[in-house]
């Protein structure tokens, strides 16, 4: 455990040191949200609306989105095949350190690490737009809210995780993998609501598991979601499931490093 | 006139220091520590058109520097320099045009395609003229014996191959000033020498100024009939090469090889031992103790080889660097 | 004045002969990796469709967005791939090997030779095929927005090629402006981060924007210029003043971005090694 701990501490440092990447990705962001935001008012304006939301339930999915995008999803899949293509994998193979476990920790450090900064900035825009923010009226919302986050940190990890390691099979991966991350992020509702989708779209979206990474977190805060304990047992079904699957195939992927040789 | 002519110039680069730990990248976010290093206090000197010159110094003397302020590529931080009557610094196209400068551990030919097309490249930012591209191109391949190897993607040439691609690439305008930057860093001796025959002869036949850096001893002690010697930034020596070893070399050193074996310790009283053993000796002298070395080992002992040598540049250089206090680094600008 | 001119006509004569040296070896250095074309373009013309997917979307739900219709909308998209796909061809992805020229000291090559610095680099890494799959597409969704229009004119479509070049200049000018930094910060990863955000924002109409926002997109971040202009005039939806707007930012953002570029140049600190 002490080992992890350790990691954990190094990786706050390296944040520290190469903070530029980090604040620059918020900072895009930011700027992302702010021209949907310009985008949804100016849909308002002209007396239109986008399905059961209100121009406030908008606002607050982006932010809350912005929130997510940094506390909840994970893009430790760079680094990670990176060290798969480059060899420097075998560094690990060496060391009593279970991968999945490793990049678990750096995941969970740099999230927080990058929470702490979102939280400050989110709050800053909640109070810029505070006479257009909706807040959950009951505090369990707040307590599912923060669950569902959880959940979908857990989740996040997990697919960003098994992309990164499709290194072992696929050689030139960073493109394919660029497209699979998109699909994810638009899947998970990142970049739309999932019920302003046609409803075929929904139909899907719903049955993958991708919508809790965003929107189910989100639907939960804007207390659309009547009643969440299925979709927590899914989601955690999900989870354990995949938790097993990547173990198995990380072992698969190791054989198959050990085979080809780098 | 003077191809070169340098005064008082000085440049100090500012970098940062990070303190160790977590607590230190947090204290990093607010405040760092500035570190002045003075990479080339006030240097002065000057060349002649057509002299080809060697800079001698320790790695991190400031001669690479100094090269870079004189091709406009580093901003000095005081001081004046002009090469052929330009200020490097403004980067006058027809400045560019009439000099070049070849680093050795740094490639500006195209990695994937064959070194003709990097030529050909060239001819077009030179503006040079096709006629004039050809003759010089075919007198250097000549020279360099390169024809085998226009067509062959660079990144399958060896080292020394690529060096002298380097070289032709950098030569094709013609330039009337040539900064060589550690020239044959890192290659096998047959190269070395080819390389170096090279700029020899490109020197005598075009009479270009050259100004070459290098810690081979060799390539200086070839190329060069005089030197620069700079440390910590400092010109510490400027003059001919014979002169440098006559002001610098006061001893000598003597090898001795016994007739038959010896006690290892050497006799009281002899002084500059640097080897006794049971068949040979080694002996660093002052030169006017030379004869009366000799004379007292040629009769206390049966000797079978005797030789009195110089002792050699690098070791000159050691002792010029030796002499000259470390200040390189401090906290004020 | 004429000696002005004359002296202007040879420097862009000999740049472009330059331009065109630099374009072939390019081209020939492409068709060595000719595998990363067909993945390139792939990708392309995969971001390209999930830009339509979105404002497919959008447009399921809403008639108009800050007045512009779906087929409107999609020549916005498509400008902003033609323009991504220009600015590969002459400058673009020299920026971004930038910060690898400065930190290794390469860049030293580009201060020696007898060539404008900010044009080497560009000429250096023009690529046809980088984002020709943008390009490509991008031509696509024009032609079929503007057939879908209800009242295209065809005498708009110089004009509109005109301001696409206009907004070339303005990513040019913000590419220069923000790249400058790079010597003081010896990498460029994340300053052309905030360049890919900026030409990202480009494809929503300038429309949305009051207030701070339209000020901030237009003259600090002018992405809102980028599409717009052109597009408007193919739509008919231009008025004089965003054209003089565009034309102004546009020189304005290039004189200036040269000179403080310029300056720039000389807090270059040269790594050896």
């Amino acid at each position: 455990m002490r080992k992890y701990w350790t990691v954990f501490q190094v990786n706050w440092q390296n944040a520290l040191q190469y903070r530029g990447p980090t604040f620059i990705s918020i900072l895009g962001n930011l700027l992302h949200i702010s021209v949907l935001l310009y985008l949804w008012n100016a849909i308002y304006l002209s007396n239109q609306s986008l399905g059961s939301y209100t121009l406030s339930d908008l606002i607050t999915y982006y932010i809350l989105q912005l929130i997510i995008n940094s506390m909840v999803l994970s893009y430790i899949s760079w680094e990670i095949s990176d060290q798969i293509s480059e060899g420097s994998f075998s560094n690990f193979l060496v060391k009593p350190v279970n991968y999945l476990h490793y990049w678990f920790t750096i995941n969970l450090s740099g999230k927080l690490f990058e929470g702490l900064i979102i939280l400050v900035v989110g709050a800053i825009l909640s109070f810029l737009l505070i006479a257009h923010v909706s807040f959950p009226s009951s505090g369990l919302s707040l307590v599912y809210f923060i669950f569902s986050m959880i959940l979908g940190g857990l989740l996040a990890f997990e697919f960003d995780f098994a992309i990164g390691i499709l290194a072992f099979w696929i050689v030139k991966v960073n493109s394919f993998k660029y497209m699979l991350q998109y699909c994810i992020f638009f899947l998970a509702g990142a970049l739309l609501p999932l019920d302003l989708f046609p409803v075929s779209f929904q139909v899907v979206a719903n049955a993958l598991p991708f919508r809790f990474l965003v929107f189910f977190p989100i639907q939960i805060f804007l207390e659309k979601e009547a009643n969440p304990l299925p979709g927590f047992l899914i989601a955690m079904g999900w989870i354990v499931f995949l938790y097993f699957f990547l173990q198995f195939a990380l072992r698969r992927g190791i054989t198959r490093y050990e085979a080809v040789g780098k | 006139m003077s191809a070169i002519e340098v005064s008082q110039l000085t440049k100090t680069f500012t970098t940062h220091r990070k303190e160790a730990g977590l607590k230190g990248s947090f204290k990093g976010l607010f405040s760092r520590k500035p570190l002045y290093k003075e990479a080339v206090k006030s240097v002065s000197f000057s060349l002649e058109e057509g002299e080809l010159v060697g800079f001698l110094g320790p790695n991190g003397a400031g001669k690479t520097t100094l090269l870079k302020m004189l091709s406009g590529i580093l901003y000095p931080t005081s001081g004046e320099a002009r090469v052929l009557s330009f200020t490097p610094w403004q980067r006058d196209r027809a400045y560019q045009r009439q000099f070049s400068i070849v680093m050795g551990h740094k490639n500006q030919l195209w990695w994937d395609l064959p070194p003709a097309e990097s030529f050909l490249l060239n001819r077009d930012i030179y503006g040079v003229k096709q006629i004039d591209f050809q003759k010089s191109l075919d007198e250097m391949v000549e020279l360099l014996k390169l024809k085998d190897l226009l067509d062959v993607p660079v990144r399958q040439l060896s080292l020394g191959e690529r060096m002298k691609c380097e070289l032709v690439a950098a030569l094709l305008h013609q330039p009337r000033v040539l900064f060589l930057d550690e020239p044959t860093i890192g290659l096998d001796v047959i190269s070395q020498e080819k390389i170096r025959s090279f700029i020899q002869e490109y020197n005598r036949l075009k009479k270009t100024t050259v100004l070459l850096t290098s810690h081979y001893m060799q390539d200086v002690e070839q190329l060069c009939k005089r030197v620069l010697v700079i440390n910590h930034g400092r010109i510490a020596f400027d003059g001919m090469l014979s002169e440098l070893s006559q002001r610098y070399i006061d001893h000598k050193v003597i090898k001795v090889r016994f007739a038959d074996a010896q006690t290892t310790t050497p006799p009281p009283g002899l002084e500059g031992v640097e080897v006794w053993d049971a068949h040979h000796a080694v002996l660093k002298v002052k030169k006017k103790e030379v004869a009366h070395t000799t004379q007292r080992l040629l009769e206390g002992y049966r000797i079978e080889d005797l030789s009195v040598e110089e002792m050699e540049i690098e070791e000159v250089i050691r002792r010029i660097f030796a002499e000259a206090p470390e200040e390189s680094l401090r906290n004020r600008p | 004045m004429k000696l002005l001119v004359n002296k202007l006509t040879k420097i862009f004569v000999r740049y472009f002969a330059l331009y065109r040296s630099f374009l072939s070896h390019n081209l020939k250095n492409e068709m060595i990796y000719r595998a990363n074309f067909a993945i390139n373009v792939g990708m392309d013309i995969f971001f390209m469709m999930m830009n339509v997917l979105f404002f497919s979307i959008l447009y399921g739900n809403v008639e108009t967005v800050g007045g512009w219709t779906f087929h409107q909308t999609l020549i916005l998209v498509g400008s902003v791939g033609i323009v991504r796909e220009l600015a590969y061809l002459t400058f673009r992805k020299g920026f971004l090997e930038l910060g690898n020229y400065v930190r290794t000291g390469n860049f030293d090559v580009m201060l020696t030779s007898p060539i404008a610095p900010a044009a080497h680099l560009a000429f250096r890494h023009v690529s046809l095929t980088d984002s020709l799959g943008e390009g490509l597409m991008g031509l696509l969704l024009v032609v079929y927005g503007f057939l879908h229009l209800s009242n295209a004119s065809w005498i708009g479509i110089p004009f509109y090629l005109l301001m696409l070049v206009n907004s070339l200049v303005i990513y040019y000018a913000l590419c220069l402006l923000i790249n400058s930094l790079v010597f003081w910060l010896v990498k460029s990863q994340e300053l052309n981060t905030v360049v890919y955000y900026f030409i990202n924002t480009a494809r929503y109409p300038r429309e949305i924007y009051h207030g701070l926002g339209k000020i901030f997109f237009t003259f600090i971040l002018p992405s809102s210029l980028i599409a717009t202009t052109p597009a408007a005039i193919l739509v008919g939806r231009a008025n004089p003043s965003l054209v003089l707007i565009s034309l102004s930012v546009a020189g304005g953002g290039l004189i200036l971005g040269l000179f403080v570029w310029n300056w720039s140049l000389n807090f270059y600190s040269s790594a050896s090694s």
